[in-house]
């Protein structure tokens, strides 16, 4: 029992139930100020201890025998929380996914074996390490955000919102489930802190209280809890199977039964074709809710667990399956990006596409395409926050979130603009870390020929919509005049962080390689037979040099700002609108045409809906999906 | 210095040159198809002269980092075809330098010149899937994604690829803006949308984009040349070949639109270039 008090216990404490007790606090004390108080000093303490485990490095808990047991009567009891919210707010789906758990729990707690180990309920390995770093920093940076947002937010929140105070509790618990999750090594456990997010994520995608809102919020709670159900029967069949109840024994013997129902509940939870559509529902939330679902947690959750999985399920007929379930989730979703005009949509379709191309590479199964995998999640993490975190402050600035309502924004939010167009940059320019991931990718998808095609599509597809919107968005004036947006310094303090983060982590994409994500991918991978061909592609990635192009792209800035304070007032012109320019303050958009009248020019951006409709191509590529999915269980019988 | 470092960057210098000369060589021979006697050969390097010498104005001051940004891009990736690079990297770089250009275009609040962008934009989707998969079928013939692989190749690319090779010349018509493509800008009068993405962009920054088009000019053709790397002169021959075909296309079509564009590409020639990798898989 002694070694429960040790250091390593307590780390694990602070990480996991530091959050709990701060968002507690949060939703405790009664004054705004106090509260913002309490968040930033979550801030500082998750932040902290993120970085206390790296510094510490990997370690096993030992276990003790009542950890087990209390994670048996955690599970119970949230999905008693799950059978209760099914029954009352009628979501009977949600009701029958908690009945079956409770069933099975029940009948796994009389048919087990009593001889339950000791064995070590909690591992911190490279890879939970890795998510613990992203879970805390990405995440910390948004609750920082969230302290201005959510003080904004009370101004124009509908009447029925919910508490700033229940907000917080929600928010900063979240990052406190989901380092649990990445770190337990027990099942048990592990379904404790899936069940937590799911619970979370309902009850901050319904906190405006709008219909809309609620019906997200339902949306989201029934595909999770059917996932969770997943997951409960992925756990029992395991035991059934004589496993004994810890991933790492699952992944060292692996059964592909259990193996596929643990894949679905992360497809569900990833939000992967055909179950994306709570992820789309999610963004009606606060911004900070969105940009934490989206980036470092929750849907994270679900790409971890393929991750954690990928070596079991290495070289067998699922490997192929899971790679093209990916890809396709990935070209499809990249090609309705496309024909969306709301900006969060884009973003959601965007997180979704990106999901399925880690998952794509998880099913590649060669170090590399692993490699590549990791990359994509790390850099998702940093430039999809900062994204989402600069779409809410636009929207609280310019009271929209469509595309074509961003035109001009430049010069009324300088800063906000400048670090979301490099947000958006760094999610399809080289050098950044997105780019380097999707290369990756490619190169790593050369042996599995449809998986390739569908990747070549998707990549293309990317191109498209992010083009559109950068060029939406920095568009100017003439004669600019710049106001530095006054916006709380939370927010502004956020979004610096996270862009510095996009700038340093992206030169250093190379670096990061080498020296953690490849060897993490090698040594995961290391039962997996090698081809030559793929340590041909490994070895030809890493002798990629980034340095020229950080050469060109310094020398365009140093080049770009020396011409840019070197022209004069009176170089600055009137664009050509066919006619005569009627000047209006900087407004350069309207001309004389004819008999004299002000005509308005406008241009709109293409959305190509009748190819990439929401609706018609969700319907078929959902189909297509599902066909996917249910050949993954077809597939059982063949491993 | 290194042979390859000092290859690169002859590329760099001697890549404009000869780009200059195959658009001067463009505007005359199309000029004695249509029967006109047409500007003299080095005219684009009058023009890019003249452009240089000219005051600096701009629509808006952002707008100078674009121009270097699309001009330095399209010298890297020319350094890189020429020091056999990572041809996937490559690729990157390439888009890189077009998107650069067309958010240019995208931050001026001129109509004519964001038309121009959104159809830069859809051109560059419909080749983009075109070039990676041309990657791949070098990959896939050679084992490697270095495009040293193709110079060191025994065997020319042309056999292995010849679908992919067909599918590459539309991406050229499409690059060098030649009808039926011609849509975000264009060399002759007949167009609707004035001068598309270049409209708004005068002096010294014009010249930048003339020159990295003449860049762009020499990057494409040497690619060409790339798919029968072994002999020198039939590399020669086969650019030489791809130029005539574009130059003889553009003046036989008209003009068609972006969504005619983007599905001919999507369907027949992606159709054509999968073809062929497939069939590399299979052989």
């Amino acid at each position: 029992m002694s070694s429960i008090v040790s250091s390593e216990a307590i780390l694990l404490l602070l990480l996991i139930a530091g959050p709990m007790i701060f968002g507690a606090a949060a939703w405790g004390v009664r004054t705004e100020s106090a509260r913002r108080g309490v968040v930033l000093a979550a801030v500082g303490c998750v932040v902290a201890s993120g970085l206390a485990l790296a510094l510490r490095g990997p370690f096993v808990l030992a276990g003790a025998r009542w950890l087990e047991p209390l994670g048996g009567i955690l599970e119970a009891a949230l999905v008693g929380v799950f059978f209760a919210l099914g029954v009352c707010r009628r979501m009977w789906l949600v009701a029958a996914a908690a009945g079956v758990q409770a069933g099975l729990l029940v009948w796994e707690h009389f048919g087990a074996d009593p001889a339950s180990s000791v064995a070590p309920p909690f591992i911190v390995d490279p890879l939970s390490l890795l998510l613990v770093l992203i879970i805390t920093l990405v995440g910390s940076v948004i609750l920082l955000h969230g302290i201005g947002y959510m003080g904004r937010h009370a101004e124009h929140a509908p009447p029925t919102a919910a508490q700033n105070g229940r907000f917080f509790l929600v928010l900063i618990g979240f990052l406190g489930l989901m380092n649990g999750l990445v770190l337990a090594d027990s099942l048990r456990w592990f379904a404790v802190f899936w069940e937590g997010t799911t619970l979370c994520s309902y009850f901050l995608i319904g906190h405006d209280g709008t219909e809309e809102a609620k019906a997200s919020a339902r949306r989201a709670l029934t595909l999770n809890a059917l996932g969770g159900a997943m997951l409960s029967l992925g756990m029992v069949w395991d035991h059934r199977q004589g496993g004994t109840g810890l991933i790492s024994n699952l992944i060292a013997n692996p059964a592909s039964t259990p193996l596929v129902f643990l894949l679905t509940a992360a497809f569900v939870k990833s939000a992967q074709m055909p179950f994306q559509s709570w992820l789309l529902g999610a963004m009606v939330a606060p911004t900070p809710v969105s940009a934490l679902l989206h980036s470092s947690t929750m849907v994270k959750a679900g790409s971890y667990l393929v991750l954690r999985l990928a070596p079991a399920f290495a070289s067998t007929p699922l490997a192929l399956v899971i790679a093209l379930a990916g890809a396709f989730t990935f070209a499809a979703t990249s090609a309705m990006a496309i024909s969306q005009s709301n900006a969060k949509k884009v973003l959601a379709y965007s997180t979704i596409a990106n999901l399925g191309l880690i998952v794509a590479c998880s099913g590649i199964n060669t170090p590399l395409a692993y490699a590549a995998a990791l990359v994509v999640l790390v850099y998702h993490a940093i430039s999809k926050a900062l994204l989402f975190l600069c779409v809410g402050t636009i929207e609280q600035q310019i009271g929209s979130r469509h595309i074509d309502a961003m035109g001009g924004i430049f010069f009324k939010l300088p800063l906000t603009t400048t670090i979301a167009a490099l947000g958006m940059i760094s999610m399809m320019a080289p050098p950044f870390g997105m780019l380097v991931g999707k290369w990756m990718a490619i190169v790593s998808a050369g042996q599995t020929p449809l998986v390739l095609v569908l990747l070549v599509i998707g990549s293309a597809l990317t191109i498209f919509f992010w083009g559109k919107w950068l060029g939406r968005i920095v568009t100017t004036a003439y004669h600019e005049k710049y106001h530095l947006e006054k916006i709380p310094r939370t927010m502004s303090a956020a979004l610096v962080v996270l862009g510095a983060m996009v700038l340093v982590a992206g030169a250093g994409v190379m670096t990061v390689y080498r020296a953690w994500l490849r060897p993490l991918a090698i040594s995961t991978l290391s039962h997996v037979y090698l081809q030559p061909d793929s340590l041909g592609l490994l070895q030809s990635v890493d002798s990629f040099m980034g340095w020229p192009i950080m050469v060109t792209l310094l020398v365009v800035v140093l080049a770009g700002l020396a011409s840019f304070f070197g022209l004069r007032r009176t170089q600055v012109r009137l664009p050509y609108l066919c006619g005569e320019n009627v000047v209006v303050g900087t407004r350069t958009f309207e001309f004389r045409s004819v008999m004299d009248q002000r005509t308005t020019a406008q241009v709109t951006s293409y959305y190509f809906t009748h190819l990439f409709g929401e609706e018609t191509m969700t319907r078929w590529a959902n189909l297509v999906a599902l066909l996917i999915l249910l050949s993954l269980f077809a597939r059982v019988s063949l491993a | 210095m290194s042979t390859r470092m000092t290859l690169g960057l002859a590329a760099v210098v001697l890549a404009p040159i000869v780009g200059g000369l195959i658009r001067g060589l463009d505007r005359v021979l199309t000029a004695r198809l249509q029967g006109r006697q047409g500007p003299p050969l080095l005219q684009p390097f009058f023009d890019i002269i003249k452009l240089f010498q000219k005051e600096p104005v701009v629509v808006n001051r952002t707008q100078v980092f674009y121009a270097y940004l699309h001009l330095a891009l399209i010298a890297l990736a020319t350094f890189m075809l020429a020091t056999g690079g990572d041809a996937l990297m490559l690729l990157f770089i390439l888009a890189f330098s077009t998107l650069a250009l067309v958010i240019g275009a995208m931050s001026v609040r001129s109509p004519f010149s964001r038309i121009g962008a959104q159809r830069e934009i859809v051109m560059m989707v419909a080749y983009e899937p075109i070039l990676i998969l041309m990657v791949i079928g070098f990959y896939l013939a050679n084992g490697s994604f270095r495009l040293q692989s193709v110079y060191e190749a025994s065997r020319p690319m042309l056999l292995s690829l010849p679908l992919v090779f067909i599918a590459y010349l539309s991406v050229v018509m499409i690059k060098f803006q030649k009808s039926p493509f011609d849509l975000a800008t264009s060399h002759h009068a007949h167009q609707e949308i004035v001068k598309g993405v270049t409209l708004e962009f005068a002096g010294p920054y014009l010249g930048m984009i003339e020159l990295a088009h003449c860049y762009e000019a020499a990057f494409f053709l040497g690619l060409a040349g790339l798919f029968w790397a072994t002999n020198a002169w039939m590399a020669a021959l086969l650019a030489a070949g791809v130029f005539a075909v574009t130059l003889l296309l553009d003046n036989l079509c008209a003009r068609l639109t972006t969504h005619w564009m983007f599905r001919f590409m999507w369907t027949v020639v992606f159709g054509l270039a999968l073809t062929n990798i497939i069939w590399l898989y299979w052989r």
